[in-house]
């Protein structure tokens, strides 16, 4: 009796166990022979035992692009294979669904935000009511940008980053970028926020800037289908063009209400025309500082050579793109759709296919991506449907339009409150997501809410 | 025998004198010297009457013929009681042969009852009297063997043997006569065994000996060809058929044969064990059989080449029946069988009424069942319906149904298409009546029944801008003016008409200041030529400087409400119709021209037919403009001031229409959509005919507006939506090529505005870059529906 229990549960399989994450790579890449009764959690034993290691790494399993949820058995059963085959089985360091946080209330909806690393991250939020807020991590406001009399925007903010922990750029509907110097106290209760250069160029709203802080330039999209490249320094920046600068007096001799600290005017080092529709998103290669990426409504991602300011290359997809995010391990550029998917495109002149994968499950556009700074392999994505999506591109599977892959999690808006939400996503939809190592998942929305997500293992 | 023979003679004679005295048969005198004339006549008459005494009728006969009624009657009685005066009656019934009659009676048993006669050969002949028939009345003639041919010359039979016919229709031969012909018969000298035939083989008359002859007499009578055999031996009965009373053996029957047979049970035995043991199988397995004959018969299957063969045109098979049921069968389950008021009820029926034509009957068995009562009168019917109802073979058509249908492309192959709704612009208090995309694509305009004008980003849905035109009067006309450098907006509210700057972004950019100037060109115009023509009521002005600081440019003072504004490509004309009927006809439609500041009113009368007027557009490239009053649009060329088309939908009252945006630009015609209260929505050609190319009803109720997409080069679509809160999508493709009609494909039906108070969808327009859409509804929304 026991002997014919002990056969059926012994079954054994042959795995591969690979990964691409270079520090759990096991040395012995030969295959071994699991029982198929294994779950995750007995594979992630065995792997942690093979590897040695002494704190023992929560791991998941994918075979054949899909995550391990049952038995190996049972896996086999579903999808008709024999024990006798061998299975590759790729490893990946398990990812806790990130648990909602807290949330940041603003008077307006949060266009945008941004998180400065350090030794106590710094939240920078940007919002429709034309200020910038930057908050500790304990939800306090340690400092606003002051409002249009004092230099501040004079329109909804729709993009702001940090350039360094002492500069911000934000970019606005009113046409307009502005650099902000940020001062913070030593006690790290209070800082200031003061303009510093106003930057004119556009000829409608700037919707995503792009700092690039070593070389101190900025890429800037805006609805006016030009892409901007401005330097951070005062001293680089060419003279505002003047038809772009407001006039003191209107036409019919009227004084306009202007800012009573006048600003200093720069314009930019090159603007980029070639995009047939507003660009939607710009985007600093992570490894070159002169090469930028931009995506737009005319369904292009544009490759940059910021150097020359030359349009490099074009690929061109099949709707209007909203933002893009490069990952640069996996040579892809992601690029968020009104389709409601992600496209993973390949920028590099060799690609065959303009998308290469292609990642499903929003249920309006994609707006907003962020790419996990600890995983190479793993990105987030906001929509207007009012949920964060993270993707492991790892997880793909072959439908007809090519590989497709599926979100790992879904991160409603806590302010839903356990509401059934429609897919347009009425007054819930996000607008921006930042994915920072300690903060975790930040997203703003039009909730006026900057929301928190974290997984336990970002500590 | 000796009788009849005797009285065939008589007969003979009797023939002979009929001949002769044929002519006056009834002298009663006459006759009684005939009968008198051969006595051995006579008394075989009487003879006959002895000899048939017992036959009441044959007396009565023949005393009928020859003797008066009364007589007969006691003839009838005679016979019975004695010969003797039988004899005596017939005695008193002739006279005359009473005589004579005596002497044959007595000689009756010696006479033989034939004659000899001498023949054509001279050799004797018997001769008998004729057989009597016996019968009773109908053949009772006078004479049997008297000559019929009647009153003609003999000679007319020189040439036959016969000289006439008897009664009877047989010949009466000629009587051989004369001893020349005896001599000459004498004198032929017939040779032994002559035939008269010649021998094939040898040319001379074929002799045959007796033997011969008597050979082929056998075979020509079918007989046995050899001597000595008799057919007929008498049957020799080898076993007695009788049980004898006395057998043969009285010994009784041995005990063995009330005995089971050892011997046979010893055999049956053997064979049953032959058959356990499977040795012998009692019977043949079928298939070996088969086989076996399939070895030995060789089959041919006649049909195995067989071409099935067309119906003939004149074959027409019945139409099958279906197989009897229950009811029909002759011992039906007793629920099928009818109770008994069903059975009145049916026999109460008229006949053509019944729903069957027969009554379920039980009966024990099929022997039982009588005949087919109603056998003649359905072949009757049967033959009725062949001959009155012929059958008439159809001609089918044989058309697959999914031929017939056009082949329009799948809806997949046309994408981009609006399909989703991708935002909501929320703000407006009660109704959003219009709504419009600005010509850079980023901007919504709406206006609703607050009064206010509202500009949106398209994405996301943020209001950027808005004003209020009027508390108590709605928005009931937003459009952009085309050109993407210089944002101005028109609006109608109540019964004006605001051309504003929207402030986007920034209080101050090159495009606000391009739009101003554009706007503020006219007013010198205005100056100079205030003194003109221009009507009173109509007048353009500055707004008031709340307006003016909330961006209104310009105000035009229509006096009446415009309903509707269409802007010219180039974007210095634009038309605005006022439908209400108690508008003046000439001030219903008005041309304004921004450079000049300037309103014309085209038209002074009404036009004819079709009410009040509903919109307006230009088109897209040469100077025409449309107007659509309730049932017609007319089509008007500028330059000429001419009439130029006048195009009849068929709708009964048009809400809305748009020209589409490459009309006559290529080498395409002008096409229109039209949409239509009574829910139609109609795409006009108009090279093609003055009425619609295509109806499409697909919407449940009113059909508010309509519209193409303006680059419908890359994106040929249109929409309409309509008051039951839905919006088509429709692929609309117009092609250069003229021989080929514009093809139109239904795509997709979007819903997700609420019906509130009766109103669904109250304006639509295209996003001027993409495939996208955006609505106003009833509901206060405006949508954005993307692909």
């Amino acid at each position: 009796m026991a002997a014919t229990s002990g056969e059926s549960q012994n079954t054994q399989v042959r795995v591969r166990l690979t990964t691409r994450d270079t520090d759990l790579a096991l040395d012995d890449a030969a295959p071994i022979l699991i029982p198929t009764s294994f779950r995750r959690y007995a594979l992630s034993t065995l792997v942690n035992s093979l590897l040695g290691s002494e704190k023992s790494i929560p791991l998941e399993f994918l075979i054949n692009g899909k995550y391990l949820r049952t038995t190996v058995d049972e896996y086999l059963a579903d999808n008709g294979l024999s024990v006798e085959t061998t299975l590759t089985v790729e490893y990946v360091r398990a990812r806790i669904p990130p648990q909602y946080l807290t949330s940041f209330e603003h008077d307006d909806w949060v266009s945008d935000v941004d998180v400065l690393s350090g030794q106590s991250p710094r939240i920078l939020s940007a919002s429709y009511d034309g200020h910038l807020r930057v908050w500790n991590t304990s939800s306090q406001v340690l400092a606003t940008s002051p409002g249009v009399a004092h230099g501040g925007h004079g329109s909804f903010i729709k993009s702001a980053k940090f350039i360094s922990p002492n500069q911000i750029v934000s970019g606005s509907f009113d046409r307009t970028l502005r650099l902000w110097k940020y001062t913070e106290e030593q006690d790290g209760f209070s800082a200031s926020l003061t303009p510093q250069l106003e930057l004119y160029g556009h000829k409608s709203s700037v919707d995503s800037v792009c700092p690039h802080p070593g070389s101190g330039r900025i890429l800037s999209g805006s609805a006016d289908h030009s892409i901007g490249f401005w330097s951070t320094r005062k001293a680089d920046a060419p003279a505002a063009p003047e038809a772009q600068v407001p006039r003191s007096r209107t036409k019919d001799g009227k004084r306009r209400k202007l800012s009573e600290t006048s600003l200093p005017q720069r314009g930019p080092l090159a603007l980029m025309q070639q995009h047939t529709g507003p660009v939607s998103g710009v985007i600093f290669d992570s490894n070159d500082s002169t090469v930028g990426y931009s995506s737009s409504w005319d369904q292009t991602v544009r490759t940059w050579d910021l150097v020359t300011a030359s349009l490099v290359d074009t690929r061109t997809t099949s709707s209007a793109l909203f933002c893009v995010e490069h990952m640069p391990s996996l040579h892809l550029i992601a690029a968020g759709s009104i389709s409601r998917v992600i496209k993973l495109i390949d920028p590099r002149a060799s690609a065959a296919t303009v998308a290469a994968m292609t990642l499903k499950g929003h249920k309006n556009s994609v707006v907003s991506l962020a790419r996990d700074p600890s995983n190479d392999y793993t990105l987030v994505s906001a929509s207007h449907d009012g949920t964060c999506r993270v993707w492991d591109v790892r997880s793909t599977q072959q439908e007809k339009e090519g590989a497709v892959g599926h979100s790992l999690y879904t991160l409603p808006r806590a302010s839903l409150e356990g509401k059934a939400s429609s897919a347009v996503g009425e007054g819930l939809k996000v607008f921006a997501v930042c994915w920072h190592n300690e903060v975790g998942i930040l997203s703003a929305g039009e909730d006026k809410v900057v929301q928190i997500n974290r997984g336990n293992d970002e500590t | 025998m000796a009788e009849s023979k005797k009285r065939k003679a008589v007969t003979k004679d009797v023939e002979e004198d009929a001949a002769v005295v044929s002519g006056d048969e009834f002298d009663f005198g006459q006759l009684d010297g005939t009968l008198s004339d051969d006595e051995s006549a006579s008394a075989s008459e009487s003879e006959d009457l002895y000899s048939g005494a017992e036959d009441d009728s044959d007396a009565v006969s023949i005393g009928s013929d020859s003797l008066p009624s009364e007589d007969s009657d006691e003839d009838i009685l005679i016979p019975k009681e004695e010969k003797e005066s039988n004899s005596v009656a017939i005695g008193a019934s002739e006279s005359a042969a009473s005589g004579h009659h005596q002497e044959p009676e007595n000689s009756e048993d010696e006479k033989p009852n034939y004659r000899i006669v001498k023949d054509a050969n001279g050799n004797d002949r018997y001769e008998y009297d004729e057989i009597d028939p016996g019968d009773d009345s109908d053949y009772s003639v006078p004479d049997n063997a008297a000559n019929t041919i009647g009153d003609i010359p003999l000679s007319f039979y020189d040439s036959y043997p016969h000289i006439g016919y008897n009664i009877n229709g047989k010949k009466i031969m000629r009587p051989a006569r004369g001893e020349a012909l005896d001599a000459l018969l004498d004198s032929i000298d017939i040779p032994k065994g002559w035939t008269g035939l010649t021998d094939p083989s040898t040319g001379k008359p074929l002799q045959l000996s007796r033997e011969e002859l008597e050979l082929l007499k056998k075979v020509q009578m079918n007989e046995v060809a050899t001597d000595g055999y008799n057919p007929y031996e008498p049957t020799v009965e080898w076993f007695t058929s009788k049980t004898e009373t006395m057998p043969l053996s009285s010994a009784p029957e041995p005990k063995r044969r009330f005995v089971p047979s050892k011997h046979e049970a010893k055999r049956v035995m053997k064979i049953v064990k032959a058959i356990r043991e499977g040795r012998i199988l009692p019977y043949k397995p079928l298939q070996e059989e088969e086989e076996g004959e399939q070895d030995e018969v060789p089959n041919y299957d006649i049909w195995a080449d067989e071409q099935p063969r067309p119906d003939h045109a004149m074959h027409m098979p019945a139409p099958k029946l279906p197989p009897p049921g229950f009811e029909e069968s002759y011992h039906p389950p007793a629920e099928y069988l009818p109770d008994q008021k069903e059975k009145e009820e049916w026999e109460k029926q008229d006949e053509e009424d019944r729903e069957k034509e027969y009554l379920p009957t039980d009966y024990s068995s099929l022997r039982k069942v009588p005949g087919y009562g109603r056998f003649v009168k359905e072949k009757f019917e049967r033959c009725l319906d062949l001959y009155l109802a012929p059958r008439v073979r159809r001609s089918k058509l044989n058309i697959d149904p999914e031929s017939l249908l056009p082949k329009l492309p799948s809806p997949d192959e046309l994408r981009p298409f609006p399909t989703h709704e991708a935002g909501r612009f929320l703000g407006h208090q009660g109704r959003v009546r219009t709504l419009a995309i600005d010509p850079s694509g980023q901007y919504l305009a709406s206006g609703g029944d607050d009064g206010t004008v509202r500009v949106w980003t398209l994405i996301p849905q943020r209001e950027v801008w808005s004003v209020s035109l009027g508390v108590e009067s709605a928005v009931n006309a937003v459009r952009w003016r085309p050109g993407k450098d210089t944002p101005i907006l028109a609006a109608c509210a109540g019964d004006d008409i605001y051309l504003c700057i929207p402030r986007l972004g920034t209080d101050s950019s090159p495009e606000a200041d391009a739009a101003q100037a554009v706007l503020d060109a006219g007013w010198g115009y205005a100056a100079s030529e205030s003194s003109g023509s221009k009507p009173p009521s109509i007048k353009w002005s500055r707004p008031s400087s709340s307006l003016r600081e909330q961006g209104v440019a310009i105000v035009i003072h229509l006096g009446h409400t415009a309903k509707t504004l269409s802007f010219h490509s180039s974007g210095n004309h634009f038309v605005t119709i006022c439908p209400a009927t108690t508008v003046p006809a000439s001030q219903a439609i008005a041309i304004h021209t921004i450079s000049k500041h300037q309103t014309q009113l085209p038209f002074r009368k009404r036009l004819k037919g079709g009410g009040s007027p509903q919109a307006a557009h230009f088109h897209p490239s040469s100077p025409i403009l449309f107007v659509a009053n309730q049932r017609v649009i007319r089509a008007y060329d500028l330059s000429k001031q001419s009439l130029l088309k006048i195009i009849q939908p068929g709708a009964r009252w048009i809400s809305s229409f748009d020209v589409h945006p490459t009309s006559a630009s290529t080498a395409g015609s002008d096409n229109l959509i039209v949409g239509s209260y009574d829910r139609r929505l109609l795409w006009m050609d108009l090279d093609l005919s003055p009425r619609p190319y295509k109806t499409l009803r697909f919407h449940e109720k009113a059909i508010r507006a309509v519209r193409f997409h303006p680059a419908t080069n890359r994106y040929p679509l249109f929409a309409d939506g309509s008051d039951d809160g839905s919006i088509q999508v429709f692929h609309g493709q117009v092609t250069s090529d003229m021989m080929s009609n514009a093809q139109i494909v239904p795509l997709k039906v979007l819903r997700g505005h609420k019906v509130t108070g009766g109103l669904g969808v109250m304006d639509l327009d295209w996003h001027p870059q993409h495939p996208w859409l955006v609505s106003a509804g009833g509901d206060g929304t405006c949508r954005l529906w993307v692909s």
